[in-house]
Order: structure tokens, then sequence, then C-alpha cells
């Protein structure tokens, strides 16, 4: 029972808490750049979920299987960017083979993702906190991925409406999109403490 | 096929010849710089302890001391023992854990030789609120453990904090990060307590 | 000199103001907010990060004719990823407290796309000096946004830049700067304030 409560609170605490986009700061590029639909959002969302449940497991496999053991944390980051550059080509060709439809539907956004800074950050900040338990990596590693699409969906949701607003000449564009994803993060903060 | 290798190898040449000098390239830095490192390391958390008990020379008394978090979570924490110029004990110091308002806090804590008053903690990281929660290091919050008995901490929302018992005065506005670490300590001390008497190196303070 | 390459004049005023990593191109927006809470932090970084550019730009510059096109990428992150871990390496050793306090940003300079495009647009294709420069340029021109928005936030966060009181005493400190939504709102009214400068259309 224990073991279920933590892992559900790890998922919590990534996908709302300590939202990657929103208290992290990671993503922030595609963030502004696709999410101006809410359908293409989605997609690039579920693309990144893919991506980062798979780069989460195995570079915590490969940190704790290998690096450790043979106290190799100097090549640390050149093994994650390698294993999420992999990871990346792997999920594109799998899916082109197998699943056609899907890979139209967010196969465009796959090689954008080896570049976003979601997938290394999460990868680094699992290190980071410690997590010596694999379950518990692999639900972070989920929710982080399923925290970045609802952030970059609720912001796609906002910008469709920003189209139609009656915003200042020189903040339109980028501007606004951080001006309301600052907005955003405070509505976020609320959620602080939710976690005991 | 030695056709084939022989393309294989004419098209990564560059790749494979790279590879190793970057590889070398770390190594070399790595092995130049990795004493310092550890040494900031080191440094930085016997300053820390310095803080909490001046005038002391810190060992590693029981390594990897095994902390039940309460909910199936279990830490791990060195236990220092701080020695004094006249090679006697003067206290412990070990690291401690919890979670905060937005994140977990990390504190180094340290108590007397007979394990009866708190001597203080300090913040190792932490992530609360600026300007809120982040307070949890400042002195008013802090100077009301050092002193204070050893045993269930309270928190209180209003009192007098100059006064040093087992009352602690919350931060106003972060009470959950003052929750936190008065939780922290009353998890840690008890468990602590068990733990190095256990040990047999407590009390006598040899 | 190179005679279709771009002059160095150019290359400089293109780094600093007309392509703007941070202003103009609006890449490497993670660091841009994450590392902005003083000035400090934001010019450790953009020093990081100049020293990554030039580094990565040396080599992309030097092996540009014997690199295969499709193995280009995985070259460029393999030269990336080495330089920031020697980067990681000394913060950790020299700079123990900045390196703490930017944690897992430096990293994260992996992917930050200022350098990948760099090497791209400009040294697989330019000479070493014009590389060179164009990493300088490059590089100031983000590390002088970096301490701008530092200084910015570390002001009315704290009332103070470079822990030198600036502010009255009777200053109340703005603790939201401090927090996410002042990084997103500061830059978010410099980009529009420098969209009113260049009458740029949105």
């Amino acid at each position: 029972m224990d073991k279920i409560y933590i892992l559900l609170m790890a998922f919590i605490s990534i996908v709302i808490v300590n939202n990657l986009v929103f208290t992290k700061f990671l993503g922030i590029c595609p963030y502004l750049g696709v999410s101006g639909r809410i359908d293409m959002a989605f997609g690039m969302g579920m693309a990144v979920t893919f991506v980062v449940t798979l780069a989460g497991t195995l570079t915590w496999l490969i940190d704790h299987l290998v690096l450790m053991r043979y106290s190799l944390e100097v090549t640390r980051y050149i093994c994650y960017i390698l294993v999420i550059a992999d990871a990346v080509q792997l999920v594109e060709m799998y899916l082109r083979r197998f699943f056609p439809p899907l890979y139209e539907s967010f196969g465009i956004f796959l090689p954008l993702i080896t570049t976003n800074c979601a997938i290394l950050g999460l990868c680094l900040f699992i290190n980071l906190w410690g997590i010596d338990n694999f379950a518990e990596a692999v639900v972070l590693s989920f929710g982080a991925g399923i925290g970045f699409t609802l952030a970059i969906c609720i912001m796609a949701g906002i910008r469709e409406n920003l189209k139609i607003a009656d915003v200042p000449e020189p903040l339109r564009g980028a501007p606004i999109t951080l001006i309301t994803a600052g907005i955003l993060t405070l509505a976020f903060m609320g959620f602080a403490g939710m976690i005991k | 096929m030695l056709k084939k290798v022989w393309l294989y190898i004419e098209q990564s040449w560059l790749l494979i010849v790279s590879s190793f000098i970057f590889g070398l390239l770390i190594a070399v830095t790595n092995t130049a710089w990795q004493p310092r490192i550890e040494q900031n390391k080191k440094d930085k958390l016997n300053n820390l302890m310095n803080v909490l008990i001046a005038d002391a020379e810190f060992e590693l008394a029981v390594p990897d001391v095994q902390v039940d978090l309460g909910r199936g979570k279990f830490a791990k924490s060195n236990v220092y023992k701080a020695i004094g110029p006249a090679g006697s004990c003067k206290g412990y110091c070990f690291g401690a854990e919890g979670a905060g308002f937005a994140d977990k806090i990390e504190l180094v804590i340290a108590v007397d030789a007979a394990f009866e008053k708190i001597e203080g903690y300090s913040v190792l990281s932490s992530n609360e609120t600026p300007g809120f929660g982040d307070q949890i290091v400042n002195d008013f919050y802090r100077q009301q453990f050092i002193g204070a008995p050893l045993g269930k901490l309270n928190l209180e929302k209003t009192g007098d904090d100059k006064k040093i018992d087992d009352e602690i005065v919350a931060i106003s506005g972060a009470t959950v990060s003052s929750t936190a670490v008065v939780n922290i300590f009353n998890n840690y001390l008890e468990q602590m307590k068990a733990k190095i008497t256990a040990e047999g190196i407590s009390a006598d303070g040899k | 000199m190179e005679n279709k390459g771009p002059t160095v004049a150019s290359v400089i005023t293109a780094g600093l103001w007309s392509e703007n990593p941070v202003l103009r191109l609006l890449l490497g927006m993670c660091p841009t907010l994450a590392v902005t809470t003083a000035v400090k932090p934001a010019l450790t970084m953009g020093l990081s990060v100049i020293f990554v550019l030039i580094c990565s730009n040396i080599v992309v510059s030097l092996m540009r004719n014997l690199l295969k096109p499709h193995l280009r990428i995985l070259m460029f992150t393999l030269a990336i990823a080495t330089f920031v871990t020697i980067a990681d390496l000394y913060l950790k050793a020299f700079l123990p407290e900045m390196s703490a306090t930017l944690g897992p940003y430096i990293p994260l300079i992996i992917v930050n796309c200022i350098i990948i495009c760099r090497a791209e647009a400009c040294a697989s294709k330019c000479g070493l000096f014009i590389s060179i420069v164009d990493a300088l340029a490059m590089g100031v021109g983000f590390t002088v946004v970096l301490c701008i928005l530092g200084a910015i936030r570390e002001l009315l966060a704290t009332g103070m830049v470079f822990d030198i009181m600036i502010m009255p005493k009777a200053f109340v400190p703005w603790a939201a700067m401090r927090m996410p939504v002042g990084a997103f709102i500061t830059l978010g009214l410099m980009l529009g304030l420098v969209n009113l400068v260049t009458g740029k259309k949105a």
C-alpha cells in the first residue's frame, strides 16, 4: 500500500506541483513555438511523453547498472544525450514501420525532440533527486511527459483565444505568450504544499 | 565482406577518432580536478557543521544510518562526531531530510554529546517559496532550536520566540515550511538517538 | 579571407543585436529564464555558454570538410557534450557554490539550441577565424541579455545588485521576482520593449 502511495505522490508531484514547464523552465522552446493549435500541441505532448518515458527509464538503468557501478559518472551527460538521441531515432523508425497512422500524427515532431530540454532535464533531475527505485523513476518519467502535455495544451487553448484578443502591437507573439505563461505559473504555485 | 567493413570505417573514422580524443580530454580533466571536487564537498559539509558546533574536528562516526521517513520511504544519513580540541566529544552532526512545501528540504542537524540538547541546524538545500518558506534559513527561526531540549518539539502559531523550550514559533506566512522543519527534527532525533545509543558510542562521549 | 563568408563586423552586429539569440531568435529560453534570479548565476551561465560555444565552433570549423553529412549532428552533440562536461567539472572544482546554484542547468547547455544552431549555421560553413568571432559575438549577446535580466530581477527581488544595496531602505522586496512568474513576465516585457524599439511587426 505504501508503495502505491509513494508512486501516486510521485506522479502528482511531477505533473502538477513540480511541473517541468512551469517550475523548472524546461521545454520552453517548443512551448513557445508549437503551441498555437490544440491538436498540434496534443500531438507534440504525446510524442514527448513517449520519448521521455523511454529515455528516463533507460538513463536510470544505465546510470545504476553501468555508470555508478564502474564509477564512470563523469561521462554521465554524454551517455544521457546519446541515449536520448538514440531513443528518438528508434521511436521514429519503429513508429514508421509498425504504426503509420500514429507516425503521421506525431512523427513530424520527433526530430525536434532531441533538443527538447524537458527530456534531458528530466533525466538530470531524476539523478539529482537521487531516485533509487526503478518503479519511481518510470512513474516520474511518464508523469513528466503528461505534465508537459498538460502545460502545452493549456497554453495552446489560451493562445487560440489570444488571437482574437486586442493585444498591444509590440507584445504580440512571443512576449504575450511569456507573460501568460508567467500568470499560469502563479496558478500552478497554488498546488505547492499538496504533497505532504 | 571486407569491403563493407572498410566502407563503415571510411564513413565513421572521424567519429571514432574524435570520440577517443574527447574521452581522453574528459579523463584528463577529471583526474586533474576530481580531488578538488571531493575536497569542496567535504569543506562545505565541514563549514556547515562548524557553524553549528564551533572549534571541533569532525570525523565519520556511523556511516549510512537508515532512517524511516514514514510511508515506506527511507533515507540514509551519515553521523559525524564533533571532537573538541581537548579530544572530548562535543556533539554529533547528521544530515536530515523531509518533504517541504514544494520540494525536499535537506538539513544538517547538530546535537550535544549526551543527546539532551539540540545545537542547531543549517539548511543544506531547500526549494521553498521565496520570501515565505525560504525564511527557514533565517536566524529568527533557527535560533529557536539552539539549546532546545531533545524531545518532541511542538509548533506554535504565536508565542515568545526568544524563550528556548520545546515550543517553536512558526514563521508567519510559512506554516507548512515551519512544520516541515519541526517534523524533520521530531522524526530524526528519536530514530538517531535510538540508533546511536544502540551503536554504543553515545553517553560517555568516547 | 573568404570572399563569400560574412565579414567580421556583420557577424558581430548579428550576434549582439540583429540576430541576438535570446531577443530575436528566441533560442535558449530555459537557461535564460531559470538562472536569472540574480546577476552572478546569470554571468556564470553566460560565460559557460561562451566557453562551450567557442570550443564547439572551433572543433566543428576545423573538421567541416571531413564531416559526413549524416553523422554531422551526432558529431556536434558529442563535441558539445564533452565541453559541457569539462565546464561542469571546472565549476564544481573552482566555483562550488555557483555549481550548486545552477545545478542541472549547466548540463542542460548540451540541448541549448544556440550552440547547435551556430555549429550548423556558421561553423560548418566558415573558416576558423570567423567561427571564433561568431561564437564570441553570439555568446556575448546571450550573456548580456542574461545579465540585464538577472540585474532587473535581483534588483526588484532583493533591492541589491551584486550584493550592493541600491534601493532605498523603505523598498519592500518583490518576492515574486525570484519566482518563475518574475522570469516569464520580465522576459515577456523585455521582448515587447525590443519589438517596440525596432518597430518590428509581430
